[in-house]
């Protein structure tokens, strides 16, 4: 493959997979949009005003660039006139019902999607990995004990056990990111499994054990590296549908009321759709460009981690 | 002088228990390795020489292998017995193993040097600057060309050859007193091959280190082996001198095997071959397990195992022809 190429450094495995990633347009356009997100969640609540900031005599106001028309009913003269209302540029996204600053709510929610998405799929994974690597290290019963009880967790109705745990424990961040999480490993579980069982026969697993490798040498030190690219394509992946999951938690009010997330702003804007589309509009947008973002980001990775795929 | 034996391996049984049977790939294997000789382990493929391999160090997958009797003898411990712990030292420490195919038995996630570095970290408490001090000089001494740049290599940018040895540079990380070669040349060309000879010979004689050699390849027995074992069936059937064996063999089994050598000046159209293959393993013959291919079968061979005899002080042979009840030798 490099054959003649010299091996400049120990990070030459990582470049190759960098120049495939790089091959793929979407996914590139995916991971910088990623990173902005990331940027915008870690330091934008410092710079942006308080989301939670309400001032009525500026509701409604919509994007910079757009208007509306609101009429008055003046009640001394019974005449209604009507007015149009430009955007300002000091809420270039404009204001919801309350007069909070959209762009403020954004970048909470920003914060929000990301931290539960990434402490969520982190749980997830790390569970997945360490139940789905142990269960076909160690093969027999374990193996059988391991797999069924995830066959058990897998039958749960997933959104319905979260709704109810939401609805007993009440709502928080904390209580989503754990319930997300310890029942979300199951599928990675199963593929790591599958996997692991495939590298656990090849011949370098053998021969570290007859050179003194201890169980957990091997397990730490040759099955889950090989399994790392899957572990981190999966966990891409799965990102996503944390994220939406959590909107969907908090568009039906089970959403942590303390934090403002973009589910939250939809459901506020739901109820104004008529008057102030963009409420809805503008969160609906994150959500659908952060999760495809994920997903084309996801998607190129696994293509160049995968030797088979032609890039 | 007798040299000192290191390595005794009594009567081994491995049995594996499958649901279509009982597989007896090892069936009472005996023999010694001395020090700073090299042992090797002859027969055809399914014969139980890899297995033989695997139990001494237990690395067959258990179940469904299990070691049902005999004994293996390394510094006064059983290593069939032993527990874990002491078993995971002897492991790499005082008893190394090369696979045959190197292309799989590198770890292809991480480069060579920090896989050398690894291996003499396990064993013992030195610093990774030294581990990798180490590894440097046990590519030298591999004779693998700019060492430096090679441990910083991934296994795929290695040829074939470079990984067999650097496998066994990684097996000889922390001076093993004894190295089993498990058919080592099998997926190298020959002027690896011939490296790779070169480089246990040259270890044999400058770390007087032990050396199990397995192969189905008569030629090399000659050139590396000092004595040799010849398995069939899950048992050593004879076992001599590597001269003995290729001028004066024994067992219709090895003369068999020693007619199959191609001869490259010889006229012959075909080559000669043993009738027949090796038994089934789940269906092995009763007495001894060679009698339906032998060419010499005799009544008593298909009913009672023949018993190991001595020829000579250091030739032994299991075979109904020499036995007593035959009256001596009848070659």
């Amino acid at each position: 493959m490099n054959e003649g190429k010299p091996a400049r450094s120990g990070k030459r495995l990582l470049d190759y997979y960098w120049e495939r990633l790089c091959k793929n347009r979407l996914s590139v356009v995916g991971l910088g949009f990623v990173v902005f997100l990331s940027l915008v969640g870690i330091f934008g609540p410092i710079f942006a005003p308080d989301p939670q900031k309400t001032d009525f005599m500026i509701k409604n106001l919509p994007p910079v660039g757009f208007s509306i028309e609101e009429s008055v009913y003046e009640i001394t003269t019974g005449e209604s006139t009507t007015t149009v209302v430009w955007g300002r540029p000091d809420h270039p996204l404009g204001t919801d019902s309350k007069g909070r600053d959209m762009l403020a709510m954004l970048i909470s929610g920003a914060r929000i999607s990301l931290l539960v998405g990434l402490l969520a799929t982190g749980i997830a994974i790390f569970l997945g990995t360490f139940i789905g690597v142990l269960s076909a290290f160690s093969g027999g019963w374990v193996d059988n004990v391991l797999m069924r009880f995830t066959d058990v967790m897998m039958t749960f109705p997933f959104f319905l056990l979260l709704v109810m745990i939401v609805f007993i424990f009440g709502p928080s961040l904390a209580i989503i990111v754990l319930v997300i999480g310890l029942t979300g490993w199951t599928g990675a579980a199963r593929l790591i499994r599958s996997e692991t069982l495939s590298i656990r026969t090849r011949d370098f697993v053998t021969a570290s054990k007859a050179l003194g490798a201890s169980d957990a040498r091997i397990m730490f030190h040759h099955l889950i590296p090989n399994v790392s690219s899957l572990i981190i394509v999966m966990a891409t992946l799965s990102i996503p549908g944390v994220i939406m999951a959590e909107a969907a938690l908090s568009f039906i009010g089970l959403g942590d009321p303390m934090s403002t997330s973009w589910g939250t702003i939809l459901n506020t804007g739901q109820h104004s759709l008529d008057t102030a589309w963009w409420v809805a509009v503008e969160p609906g947008i994150m959500l659908f460009l952060t999760v495809l973002s994920f997903n084309f980001f996801g998607d190129g990775l696994r293509d160049a981690f995968d030797p088979r795929a032609s890039i | 002088m007798k040299p000192e034996t290191v390595l005794e391996v009594k009567d081994l049984k491995t049995w594996f228990f499958t649901r279509r049977g009982t597989v007896k790939a090892v069936n009472g294997v005996d023999f010694v390795l001395r020090k700073g000789e090299c042992l090797c382990l002859v027969g055809e493929s399914g014969c139980g020489k890899t297995v033989t391999a695997l139990s001494i160090l237990r690395l067959f997958d258990n179940p469904p292998g299990r070691i049902v009797g005999g004994q293996v003898m390394y510094k006064g411990a059983d290593l069939t017995t032993c527990p874990m712990p002491y078993l995971r030292e002897v492991r790499g420490g005082d008893i190394a193993m090369v696979f045959q195919n190197a292309q799989s038995s590198l770890n292809p996630v991480f480069t060579i040097g920090d896989q050398i570095a690894e291996q003499v970290m396990v064993h013992e408490r030195i610093s990774r600057a030294k581990a990798l001090d180490r590894a440097r000089t046990l590519m030298e001494e591999m004779n693998i060309p700019q060492p430096v740049r090679a441990l910083k290599m991934y296994p795929h940018q290695m040829s074939g050859g470079m990984k067999q040895r650097a496998m066994i540079a990684m097996s000889l990380s922390c001076s093993p007193e004894i190295l089993i070669a498990d058919e080592p040349t099998t997926s190298v060309d020959v002027t690896i091959r011939a490296q790779i000879i070169h480089i246990l010979r040259e270890l044999k004689i400058r770390r007087q280190m032990s050396i199990i050699f397995i192969t189905h390849d008569l030629s090399l027995v000659k050139e590396i082996g000092d004595r040799a074992a010849v398995v069939y069936g899950g048992r050593v059937v004879e076992v001599a001198a590597v001269e003995n064996i290729l001028k004066s063999p024994a067992h219709p089994y090895t003369v068999g095997l020693i007619d199959c050598l191609p001869d490259v000046s010889s006229q012959a159209k075909r080559l000669p071959s043993i009738p027949g293959n090796t038994p089934n393993p789940l269906e092995m013959p009763p007495g001894c397990p060679f009698h339906p291919r032998c060419s010499r079968v005799m009544d008593i061979c298909r009913l009672t195992m023949p018993a190991s005899v001595k020829i000579t002080d250091v030739h032994k042979v299991s075979c109904h022809l020499f036995g007593d009840k035959n009256g001596g030798i009848a070659r």
